[in-house]
């Protein structure tokens, strides 16, 4: 790094966000530098030693078709692989991996090392250069002023970071990490509104004190699957198990003992942690009439000696964890290496954000991940990426990228953020995307490579490759709906064989497959059928284009009809007061909010239709007397 | 917003001899032909039977045929002047529904002519009130359209959906919970149920709770005064009868009928009086709420004894309605029929002073505000409920072909939004909170 470099991009905090958002810029040709307060915990899993899972994974393969880092990096790090809902439909099938957290980082750190444009320096943050109303750069620890054309924040718990353990309580970013405080002031100061939550960990243990026996083994997939298209297919280090136990009446007991103990329900933490990870106090509270609960002993790496129990996530003090674990079948004689914690910390009110998370307020500062209400790897890594692209795209004066609801998970994610904003760490589920049926694992590629391609990340002869896959799948399709195959083409009994039962009318190839006992494979094995796809990628595709059918192309009629208007734009300092006959309580959710287009306009809760038409009557009066 | 191809009845519903109904948007060719045969000549009224998707007529009438730029919206627009009773027009536009329109929001008409620049600048502000007014008007309609048992209806119909949704979807976003999800195949009959019970909402909103938006009649006084015969002597001598039918849990009995056009809902009640039984004191509860929501109260006395005590009790003054007295039994009392200072004198039996009393109370109703508004909302509120039965149809179907869980899940928030258009939507974050309160959810 040269002290005296005018950068295009710097990102602060070297997480999930941070990594994606450096190498994004980088890719695109940016001179990009990242700042993170240690070097050595780039790409570090904080929380449990998993990537993917239901919504998530498929933000994984978001990431991964715009060439992110983290489905390579989970490729080289995965010690257990599992493909989730797998008897249920594409759309809502989902990668899962556990992680050796030091593979893991090392895998990032290598990707970012091998990154040309991408430089790394290891300091504290301690304010922002602004100029005029803009962010012209950072000034670090040591009293560096650093200038770039646009700054993204990915400072994670680290801001205002209070960890709670029982009544014991200190501030810190993530267990052995210093929090950001200078930097927290700092932004207390600017026009943005500043929020706590709160998450919490459970105590690590010693595996060699731990009883397997007696538990349940949840071996991973075989063969495992992969999350990127990058990766060649022999990247996956060797595979473990995981294994489950329960929480019974005797745990919960030694939990209710010590309530009075726990921060959360002295009153001591104001933050509002998530419903759908609840710590194991919550549990006990919440649903009392349940005598177990269920969780999960994820090992925390192949050489260590570590296993994270995924379900009693607690702040308990520690001598109640303790008599807590003990309490657990298999953990009679469990020691713990670390104690579990809650950690309240600051986020900024993402409705402060324009959805390419740009600050509404402070342009060309881009905050992406925790600090945005969001909680987990993939969340923050979608948003890296998305702010990383945006920023670069700021300094070009390129348009950004905004991507819709039924383009990406990535769209719904900055939509629900910067639309209605959170209360609760924000996590994806598939039930948040209305499209889910259009955005799948599967085909993330086919939906985001050309906008990978159109914003320079990805290069030609990946760009390539991708295309002739696409032309395979079109021209399979065209061959499935032209190929007819009549009753007589196939002796009964063959039909029987391969479709289930006699055909009665000829059928193209396609319509045979929109029934659901007839697999591809079925078809292939028809001799009348004609020459197969060879490549399963391109059968899989074509089973669910036509499996899908009529569903997808609803949606896509709901998504013209929605589109007319989705983009048109609300001017930046459109006074609301003065659009005709809008209510009160509209004109202030709009001046409240600022929504960016027609389409957020409608989308924030308390918007009707009717406001939605005045708006459009008053934009167009504008442009009527811009023209006249 | 401005989109797709739109529909509205164009004169207020049940007053004088023409109702029109106009169509505006790129099917508004395909709406005139499937509705009324060929194209006529741009500009020039035709005379045609207007029929339904199986041919049979529906009204006869003259159509009118704009084809854009050049018409009021700058898009096509047809025009169908028909007969203009409510039953009738409101058959022509759910026709009209099927044929590819929607209904019209409010000022829309206004707002395309204004956006396809058919409209100069100055009138922009009159639109904007047009639509502001017209969506206030347009949302009381609504609430009143979803006053009493069908707002109950639709309201346990969103909670038994949700329930399904809240299942189905927990049962996909957390696989590795141990959750007590419904099978599959147990779950489509559970599916199956809620439709039967959309189809009922339906079909008992079209048949008779669908003409409610008229003006709310409610005839009430002691027992055997003659309230049910003067009930069917005003119906019996109406050609415009419409439905009648018993609630079968109430025995507020409603009808329909029309008054120079001006649709009327009747409602007879249990006689009042105090020291009735249990049963018979749960009809009079409901006889002093009819009263509370009526717009006129006829309170029936027996001209033989006109001081006996009324029973009105605490019902009146609480209602605002107007209230006129009816006299009945002059056939055996013998006094002149008609409209006096006290009230009407009317005999039931005979019809004697029938004619003055609907004269009376059609001049009493008067012509009120907002029930064109109210019409458009209950047709609103059909179509919601159509969209949602086939929805429905379509996820037990997709359950019991063994299609994924979710294709099921997509075909239930489909019926969830229709049914959303009616009360409110059910938001992903409501869905979040009922799946987090109801399971325990988080490793």
């Amino acid at each position: 790094m040269d002290s005296q470099s005018q950068y295009d991009v710097i990102v602060v905090g070297g997480g999930h966000a941070g990594t994606e958002a450096a190498h994004a810029a980088a890719r695109m040709g940016a001179h990009t530098l990242l700042l993170t307060q240690s070097l050595d915990t780039i790409g570090q899993m904080s929380c449990n030693p998993a990537i993917g899972g239901i919504g998530k994974g498929h933000l994984v393969r978001e990431i991964d078709a715009m060439g992110g880092v983290m489905g390579r990096a989970i490729d080289r790090a995965g010690i257990q692989f599992r493909v989730l809902n797998q008897r249920k439909g594409p759309a809502v099938r989902a990668t899962r991996a556990q992680a050796d957290r030091n593979l893991y980082r090392q895998a990032v750190r290598a990707i970012l090392d091998e990154q040309p444009h991408l430089s790394l320096f290891q300091d504290t943050v301690d304010d922002l250069i602004v100029e005029r109303g803009t962010v012209r750069g950072v000034v670090t620890g040591m009293g560096l002023a650093l200038r770039a054309t646009a700054v993204v924040l990915t400072v994670g718990t680290f801001l205002g970071g209070r960890i709670h353990i029982g009544d014991h309580n200190r501030r810190g970013g993530r267990a052995g990490d210093a929090p950001s405080i200078a930097l927290a002031e700092r932004l207390r100061a600017l026009p943005l509104r500043v929020d706590r939550l709160k998450t919490g960990t459970p105590p690590r243990i010693d595996t060699a004190s731990i009883d397997y026996r007696a538990l349940t083994e949840q071996p991973g997939d075989s063969p495992a699957p992969y999350f990127s298209r990058w990766s060649r297919g022999d990247e996956h280090p060797r595979s473990v198990s995981c294994h489950i136990t329960h929480t019974n009446p005797v745990t919960h007991e030694h939990i209710r003992k010590a309530l009075h103990r726990s921060p959360m329900y002295s009153g001591e933490i104001e933050g509002v942690g998530p419903r759908y990870c609840p710590s194991i106090e919550d549990k006990v509270v919440r649903f009392a009439d349940r005598d177990g609960h269920q969780i999960f002993l994820e090992p925390e790496g192949l050489d260590s000696r570590e296993v994270y129990p995924n379900g009693i996530s607690t702040s308990l003090p520690f001598d109640t964890q303790i008599a807590m674990v003990r309490s657990i079948d298999g953990l009679a004689g469990a020691r713990i290496t670390r104690p579990g914690y809650a950690i309240e910390y600051d986020y900024l009110d993402p409705r402060d954000l324009h959805p390419s998370l740009q600050s509404l307020h402070l342009p060309g500062l881009f905050l992406a991940g925790q600090i945005n209400g969001t909680t987990g790897y993939e969340e923050a890594g979608a948003q890296g990426l998305l702010a990383g692209i945006n920023a670069v795209a700021h300094g070009r004066e390129m348009a950004p990228w905004v991507p819709a609801r039924h383009e990406a998970y990535l769209g719904v994610l900055v939509d629900d953020l910067t639309t209605r904003g959170t209360s609760e760490p924000y996590r994806m589920f598939t039930s948040r995307a209305e499209y889910r049926l259009q955005l799948r694992e599967d085909n993330a590629d086919l939906r985001l490579m050309p906008v990978a391609r159109d914003y320079g990340l990805i290069d030609e002869g990946d760009w390539q490759a991708f295309c002739a896959y696409r032309d395979a799948i079109d021209r399979e399709r065209r061959r499935l709906e032209q190929t007819i195959i009549r009753p007589a083409d196939l002796g009964d009994d063959h039909g029987a064989t391969c479709l289930g039962k006699p055909l009665r009318r000829e059928q193209s190839l396609m319509a045979l497959l929109r029934r659901p006992e007839i697999s591809y494979d079925d078809l292939a094995a028809l001799s009348a059928a004609g020459e197969a796809a060879a490549d399963p990628r391109v059968r899989e595709q074509v089973t669910i284009a036509a499996r899908y059918e009529g569903y997808l192309q609803r949606q896509a009629a709901q998504v013209e009809k929605q589109s007319r208007y989705e983009d048109r734009a609300l001017p930046a300092d459109l006074d609301y007061a003065r659009v005709a006959g809008l209510s009160r309580e509209v004109q202030e959710k709009l001046t409240h909010h600022r929504p960016a287009t027609l389409g957020q306009a409608a989308r924030i809760p308390g918007v009707t239709p009717a406001a939605v038409s005045l708006l459009l009557v008053h934009l167009q009066r504008g442009e009527q007397r811009q023209s006249a | 917003m401005p989109d797709g191809t739109i529909c509205a009845i164009a004169t207020p519903p049940g007053r004088g001899g023409i109702g029109v109904i106009r169509v505006s948007g790129e099917a508004a060719g395909d709406c005139l032909t499937g509705l009324a045969g060929r194209l006529p000549e741009p500009r020039t009224a035709s005379l045609r039977t207007f029929r339904d998707a199986d041919g049979e007529p529906l009204d006869q009438g003259l159509v009118l045929w704009f084809p854009g730029p050049d018409s009021f919206t700058g898009e096509d627009v047809a025009e169908f002047h028909g007969h203009g009773g409510p039953v009738v027009m409101d058959r022509l536009l759910r026709r009209l529904i099927e044929l590819g329109a929607s209904l019209a929001e409010p000022g829309e008409f206004s707002q395309r002519a204004f956006l396809n620049g058919r409209m100069d600048l100055t009138r922009a502000e009159a639109i904007a009130d047009l639509i502001a007014a017209g969506s206030e008007a347009a949302a009381s309609a609504a609430m009143r359209s979803l006053e009493g048992a069908f707002a109950h209806r639709i309201q346990d119909l969103v909670e038994q959906l949700t329930e399904l949704r809240v299942h189905l979807e927990s049962s996909i976003d957390f696989i590795d919970e141990p959750l007590d999800g419904l099978a599959i195949d147990r779950l489509a009959d559970r599916i199956e149920a809620v439709g039967e019970a959309v189809r009922a909402a339906r079909e008992a909103a079209r048949s008779g709770q669908q003409l409610q938006e008229g003006a709310r009649v409610v005839i009430a006084g002691a027992p055997n005064a003659g309230k049910s015969s003067l009930m069917n002597a005003l119906l019996g001598r109406d050609a415009a009868i419409v439905t009648e039918l018993a609630g079968t849990t109430r025995d507020v009995l409603d009808a329909h009928l029309h008054l120079d056009g001006l649709p009327v809902q009747v409602m007879d009640t249990a006689g009042l009086r105090t020291g009735a039984d249990v049963v018979e004191a749960e009809g009079i509860r409901r006889a002093h709420q009819a009263m509370a929501e009526a717009d006129h109260i006829l309170l029936v006395v027996d001209d033989r004894n006109p001081d006996e005590d009324d029973g009105l009790g605490a019902a009146w003054p609480a209602s605002a309605a107007a209230l006129t007295r009816v006299y009945n039994k002059i056939d055996l009392t013998h006094r002149p029929p008609g409209v006096g200072d006290d009230g009407v004198a009317v005999s039931a039996l005979t019809g004697a002073g029938l004619d003055g009393l609907k004269s009376h109370l059609r001049g009493g109703l008067g012509v009120r505000a907002g029930d064109e508004a109210v019409f458009t909302a209950r047709r609103r509120h059909l179509q919601a409920l159509d969209e949602a039965a086939a929805a429905i149809d379509e996820a037990v179907s997709a359950a019991r072909a063994g299609h994924g869980e979710e294709l099921v899940a997509e075909s239930l928030r489909c019926a969830q939004d229709s049914l959303g258009q009616i009360t409110g939507a059910v938001t992903t974050e409501d869905l979040l909170g009922r799946i987090f309160s109801t399971f325990c959810i988080g490793k």
